[in-house]
């Protein structure tokens, strides 16, 4: 159904949709018939890209800025109509060694990965409200599962999208649900290349990274699962059965 | 605790949030078994600290390794906590929750690893129940314990095997956090603990003191073995 929404569509906004899990869950959204909202950052052309091939617009802000994303939210529901879902997908990934996380990596970590959710639910809560519904998907990781090295910054903002997600949850049911997934080695711009190899594939009980599309099937799923609220969704080829 | 059961003589800790309900029962109960104990808090005295004030833990730690030259373990306990609606609350009163809970226990932590390395010591970060539930109205506490066990997982593959790394989450304590409960939800501060006893299958709040056996268990010879790890004492209420 790409480019056959109409006005009454539902809307999805997905911040960092210019690549990867982002881009390809727009496009999973746009095929179910959405208007897409492509969240974007420094990703200017690329996310002009996936909004032609969707038939969305893009919207450029920095989530880790509450102003600029509540003015992004505004401009969406403005253009393309009312929220339905937001999935809350912005980051970006840098290893470091605990004494090299300098404070500025790991604020803008936090900012950025936590931010990224809290600024966007802010936004989007109080008319999915008035409306009666509404579904929030944040992307954590495996690694706020269990943990890794030389990424405490990161495990710790992307556990803590766990924590908010639940407490989000609770918060705003009935109407609306809130969910996350966690999400494995994916191919996309962020991964390491060394995780791309069989010295990292073969540790897989499914033996291979995942695609970004598996991933946006299954943020997809969830949001539109409506007796799934609070959940976390584990989707990592098996990285981490517990 | 028994006293065979302490650390060797002269073995420092330090303990955050000392002036605490938890903090205190920790700083005492460590101190019974064998610790010396250093009880930071922000309320004043000679370890006082703003844990979320840039380079305060820096400043803290240091001090603290000047005047003892070494450092065992390290108690991330301090906290600081306030409900508001996740689209009502003034972002930077949200931030300052996860900024001194979370980012104040990081900052401590990459500080304090050098130190804890060459004593072959551990961490124990306190985190909470909600960091595993969530509450309503409680988006950023929730947001920072959750990042706190997340936190611990990180810190233990990568201190390992020098350092261990380990989390307790406590469903409610009684300590005066408990009339900021009872004031957000309006009822007083007998009804509040009524109503979290009766959510508990074990029909009752934890006393400070119980926690804090949970803390030198996971800092002393019975815990050699663990890292990585998140204990529960929370009267059952994450039964899953």
């Amino acid at each position: 159904m790409t480019g056959s929404a109409t006005g009454d569509a539902p809307v999805v906004l997905v911040t960092g949709a210019s690549s990867g899990i982002g881009a390809a869950t727009a496009r999973r959204f746009a095929a179910a018939g959405y208007r897409v909202a492509i969240g974007f950052h420094r990703g200017e052309a690329a996310a002009e890209r996936v909004a032609a091939e969707t038939g969305g617009r893009s919207y450029g802000a920095d989530v880790a800025d509450a102003d600029a994303v509540a003015r992004m939210v505004g401009a969406v529901e403005v253009e393309l109509g009312p929220i339905a879902v937001a999935v809350c997908n912005a980051g970006f990934y840098e290893e470091r060694p605990l004494a090299e996380v300098t404070d500025d990596l790991w604020t803008r970590t936090l900012r950025v990965h936590l931010g990224g959710c809290f600024h966007v639910a802010r936004a989007v809560v109080s008319g999915m409200r008035d409306r009666g519904d509404g579904s929030i998907v944040t992307v954590a990781s495996e690694l706020a599962l269990i943990g890794g090295e030389e990424v405490a910054h990161y495990v710790a903002a992307k556990a803590a999208i766990l924590g908010f997600t639940r407490a989000l949850a609770r918060e705003v049911a009935p109407r609306i649900r809130a969910n996350a997934v966690a999400p494995g080695a994916v191919d996309t711009p962020l991964l390491p290349d060394r995780d791309r190899g069989p010295g990292y594939t073969d540790t897989l009980p499914l033996r291979r990274i995942g695609r970004p599309a598996e991933v946006a099937e299954v943020i997809f799923t969830l949001a539109e699962a409506r007796w799934c609220t609070g959940a976390t969704w584990a989707i990592n080829g098996g990285a981490a059965i517990q | 605790m028994s006293a065979a059961a302490g650390p060797p003589p002269g073995r420092i800790a330090l303990v955050t949030g000392a002036a605490g309900g938890l903090g205190a029962a920790i700083v005492e109960t460590l101190a019974r078994g064998g610790w010396t104990v250093v009880g930071a808090t922000h309320v004043g005295g000679e370890w006082a600290a703003d844990l979320g004030a840039p380079g305060a833990a820096a400043g803290l730690v240091a001090r603290v390794v000047a005047r003892y030259r070494r450092l065992d373990l390290l108690v991330a306990n301090h906290a600081t906590m306030a409900m508001g609606a996740v689209d009502d609350v003034d972002p930077a009163d949200w931030w300052r929750i996860v900024d001194v809970n979370l980012g104040g226990s990081f900052h401590l932590a990459r500080a304090a690893a050098p130190a804890l390395r060459d004593a072959g010591g551990s961490i124990t970060f306190i985190a909470s129940e909600w960091g595993i539930t969530g509450w309503p109205g409680a988006t950023a506490y929730a947001a920072s314990k959750a990042g706190l066990i997340g936190l611990t997982k990180a810190l233990a593959r990568e201190l390992a095997p020098a350092v261990r790394v380990n989390a307790l989450a406590p469903g409610v304590v009684d300590t005066p956090q408990l009339r900021v409960d009872a004031g957000a939800a309006g009822v007083s501060l007998d009804e509040i603990r009524r109503r979290y006893a009766a959510a508990a299958p074990l029909l009752r709040i934890a006393q400070p003191a119980e926690i804090a056996e949970g803390v030198a268990f996971l800092a002393g010879p019975g815990g050699a073995y663990y890292t990585g790890q998140v204990l529960s004492p929370n009267g059952g209420t994450t039964l899953a």
